[in-house]
């Protein structure tokens, strides 16, 4: 009979569970569900990704150990000082765990810190006793799951990751052609943004797997560096390819097509070179010659443009360079890999400056909406009399109003239905199953059964929650011991504990802000747009070389990060609020936010200094009235997105550059003219291209912007 | 005799009189919410969660008061 990978991983689970239970028992330790919540959330699809997550929930329980120890010490029979230090170093962890690196070490500190000090409560008799026996079970749980999956059907990521490389290369070289194809008026945007968003899906699937990769197969440890060293020029090659496409969105197909005879010919030079990493990839005895591919600017051509079109084709053949130089390096970092190069050197890593502390306001918000969950709770646990759970509501709000903080997009109602369902099948094995065992014989096969049952029915990454409820209720309901006892209380105060929980995660999740999409949406976009405004108010202010100003930093660090946060809400928006109840519309807003993005970092990078100061002068009155407009443009933005009608500001925008096209050819053309040498002729193409990429995707977005109709997103409604 | 508070019976297990009004006023408040957003008469109140919240605790007085006696 052949099994299939599901039930082969599901077999594997099942089968530590119940030896985890069995050493446990047989130890006669207390709590032995403790280590069957270590063999449930460790166990994933391949033996790597499962010792990475063992190793972040054991050291997690490592730091919240002595934390659980350090706030009883603190705070002995002081309650509220207790909570409130509780509270703040749960906060700290869910803040912490919002970086994708390490995320789970943080959970578990946070949650299982406040495990033990709520078990142990403010007098702490037992918390010494409960702190080592959680410790000791989550390494059982551990150590029974890894032995389990190293020995039986051992599946190494080693394998994933070859399919994984090759699925990342094949969707960067998807996404090259795409823009291609949009230059030439074949593909939509959605198009490349779709085959952009298949690109990252990827790149983030490569990148979980080489790490799991690099714990389970020793040809890809061995290998380690050159791995790293393949990871980070492929990512550099992501961003030259979001760049190219960025600077694309100003371009007219003929222009381009027309100055830049070769870009075809370039263009499937260069989709070659993607196929060859991935043969070579494939294939470490596959060989490919590796030569610069040229693409060669008709200057006279180019020259007859005017100035402003002149500086976005050069700016866009700039940026196809740099992704060419980038696919080159790839290429080495492959051969390298598959050793038949020498490993070139790498990059001289950049010194490290002073780097300004950036406070991200979405997962401070997360952290004070877990911190009021624990609060609403612990205040429930102590005025509400015989508050069914008691102390279970405080311990339990914290895991989950941790896991709801990082999923901001998952409404909290979802979960009563798993969890109230996961409370029924656990009930019914517990009143009607369970007292029918006598030998641990019978209990093991029920466990096996149970376990079996759920991880195979849940074994989709969408089912996650499913099969975390499913597991830990039934474990936590059927509370196994040595001296097992049975109350149907145990079942019903369950089912009335879940309620409650939702009820005060319901709270909670309105603290700091709405949770309904269209306001968070709307929240972020208004940042965004105020924190354009401080940067473009800032460029030429900031001193080159000094110390970053916190502010600015904070700019910067708003305008990288806000595109993706958007995008994450668009995913989950009511179809009411959407026209034609479909995303499209919400998509391309954020498709122009990320390319305004990509438009204003050109324009802070554009350099002004190395210009002759006579010509700087000359412009100076033109520069600053267009700043002053589009300043005003981003304050009017940031209380009204939709503030901005397309076809005026296109029209202004026109008039505008044709009055600064006069106004360049008058300067460079009047007997004193000014001379520029070819480097400062490329700086203020560039320092051009920048401002009229900028302004035309500000257009871009305020086309995009009027098919959402902001007034009814800005109406009040009920969650 | 008949208004006074008695536990509701379900299968043998006693539940308070106080929950089972609090259940009902729960449903009627969201009942309602969900109407007011159908027909856009939501977007009169200044702070919806509060509106749901103070709506569930007016239905399980007037439940608890008028039906359920608790």
């Amino acid at each position: 009979m052949i099994l299939s990978r599901t039930a082969k991983e599901s077999l594997k689970t099942a089968l530590a569970l119940v030896i985890a239970y069995a050493i446990a028992l047989s130890m006669d330790w207390d709590r032995p569900y403790w280590a069957g919540f270590a063999v449930a959330f460790v166990s994933l699809s391949s033996i790597g990704q499962s010792l990475n997550k063992a190793a972040l929930r054991m050291a997690g329980t490592l730091l919240a150990v002595p934390m659980a120890f350090l706030l009883l010490a603190l705070f002995p029979q002081e309650r509220w000082l207790f909570m409130l230090g509780l509270s703040l170093w749960v906060g700290f962890c869910t803040y912490m765990a919002g970086v994708a690196e390490r995320q789970y070490f943080w959970i578990c500190a946070g949650f299982i810190c406040a495990l033990i000090c709520i078990d142990a409560g403010p007098g702490g008799v037992n918390a010494f006793d409960i702190a080592i026996l959680r410790a000791q079970e989550t390494g059982l749980g551990i150590l029974v799951y890894s032995l389990v999956a190293s020995l039986l059907w051992p599946v190494r990521s080693g394998q994933q990751l070859d399919a994984s490389v090759q699925q990342y290369m094949a969707a960067e070289k998807a996404f090259y052609h795409a823009t291609h194809d949009q230059l030439l008026g074949r593909a939509s945007a959605a198009d490349v943004q779709e085959k952009l968003e298949q690109g990252l899906q990827a790149q983030r699937q490569f990148a979980a797997l080489l790490a799991a990769a690099t714990a389970d197969t020793f040809e890809v440890w061995e290998s380690k560096q050159a791995w790293q060293a393949f990871q980070q020029q492929s990512a550099a090659v992501s961003r030259s390819l979001s760049l190219w496409r960025g600077s694309l969105a100003g371009l007219g197909e003929v222009e381009f097509r027309q100055v830049v005879p070769g870009l075809d010919q370039a263009g499937i030079k260069l989709e070659q070179r993607f196929s060859d990493i991935q043969a070579m990839l494939g294939d470490a005895a596959y060989a490919a010659s590796l030569s610069p591919i040229e693409l060669t600017v008709d200057r006279e051509q180019a020259r007859a443009l005017p100035p402003f079109q002149q500086a976005e084709l050069a700016a866009a053949a700039e940026r196809w360079r740099e992704l060419e130089s980038g696919t080159r390096q790839l290429f080495q970092c492959v051969a390298a890999l598959q050793g038949q190069i020498e490993a070139p050197e790498p990059p001289a890593a950049a010194p490290a400056g002073k780097r300004a502390l950036v406070i991200d306001i979405e997962r401070l918000g997360g952290a004070i909406s877990v911190m009021a969950a624990m609060w609403i709770a612990y205040l429930a646990w102590i005025y509400v009399p015989d508050l069914p759970g008691g102390s279970s509501v405080v311990m339990m709000s914290a895991p989950l109003g941790m896991n709801l903080a990082l999923m901001p997009q998952l409404p909290v109602i979802k979960m009563l239905k798993p969890l109230m369902l996961s409370v029924l099948a656990a009930g019914l094995i517990y009143i009607f199953i369970m007292p029918q065992l006598s030998t641990f014989l019978g209990l093991g096969l029920l466990l096996f059964i149970f376990t079996f049952a759920v991880t195979y029915l849940f074994a989709a990454p969408e089912q996650a929650l499913g099969k975390a409820f499913g597991l830990v209720l039934f474990l936590a309901i059927a509370s196994i011991s040595n001296d097992q006892t049975y109350s149907f209380l145990v079942v019903s105060t369950n089912a009335l504990v879940m309620p409650i929980l939702v009820l005060i995660l319901l709270i909670a999740e309105q603290i700091p802000r709405s949770p309904l999409p269209e306001k968070n949406f709307q929240r972020l976009l208004a940042r965004y747009f105020r924190s354009s405004e401080a940067l473009l108010a800032a460029i030429g202010r900031q001193a080159t070389g000094s110390a970053p100003d916190r502010q600015y930093a904070r700019h910067v660090y708003e305008i990288q990060t806000l595109p993706k946060k958007l995008r994450a809400w668009t995913r989950v928006m009511p179809p009411q609020l959407l026209p034609g109840g479909k995303p499209t519309a919400i998509a391309d807003v954020v498709t122009d936010i990320e390319v305004l993005s990509l438009r204003l970092n050109d324009l802070m990078k554009a350099d002004a200094q190395a210009l002759p100061p006579p010509l700087i002068e000359a412009m100076a009155a033109e520069f600053r009235a267009w700043h002053q407009e589009i300043l005003g443009i981003f304050r009017r933005l940031s209380k009204d997105p939709g503030a901005i009608d397309q076809s005026s500001f296109r029209a202004g925008l026109d008039r505008a550059t044709v009055h600064m096209e006069d106004r360049i050819r008058q300067i460079l053309d009047r007997p004193d003219r000014i001379r520029l040498n070819e480097e400062q002729g490329v700086d203020f193409l560039q320092l051009l291209a920048a401002y009229r990429g900028f302004a035309g995707a500000l257009a871009e977005y305020a086309g995009s912007a009027t098919a959402i109709d902001w007034p009814s997103w800005r109406e009040e409604r009920f969650a | 005799m008949n208004s006074m508070p008695h536990e509701f019976v379900l299968g043998g297990i006693y539940m308070p009189p106080l929950l089972v009004a609090a259940l009902l006023g729960v449903v009627a408040a969201v009942a309602t919410t969900r109407a007011l957003n159908r027909y856009r008469l939501s977007r009169y109140f200044a702070y919806p969660p509060l509106v749901q919240l103070s709506l569930a605790v007016i239905y399980t007085v007037v439940i608890g008061t008028l039906f359920i006696k608790v």
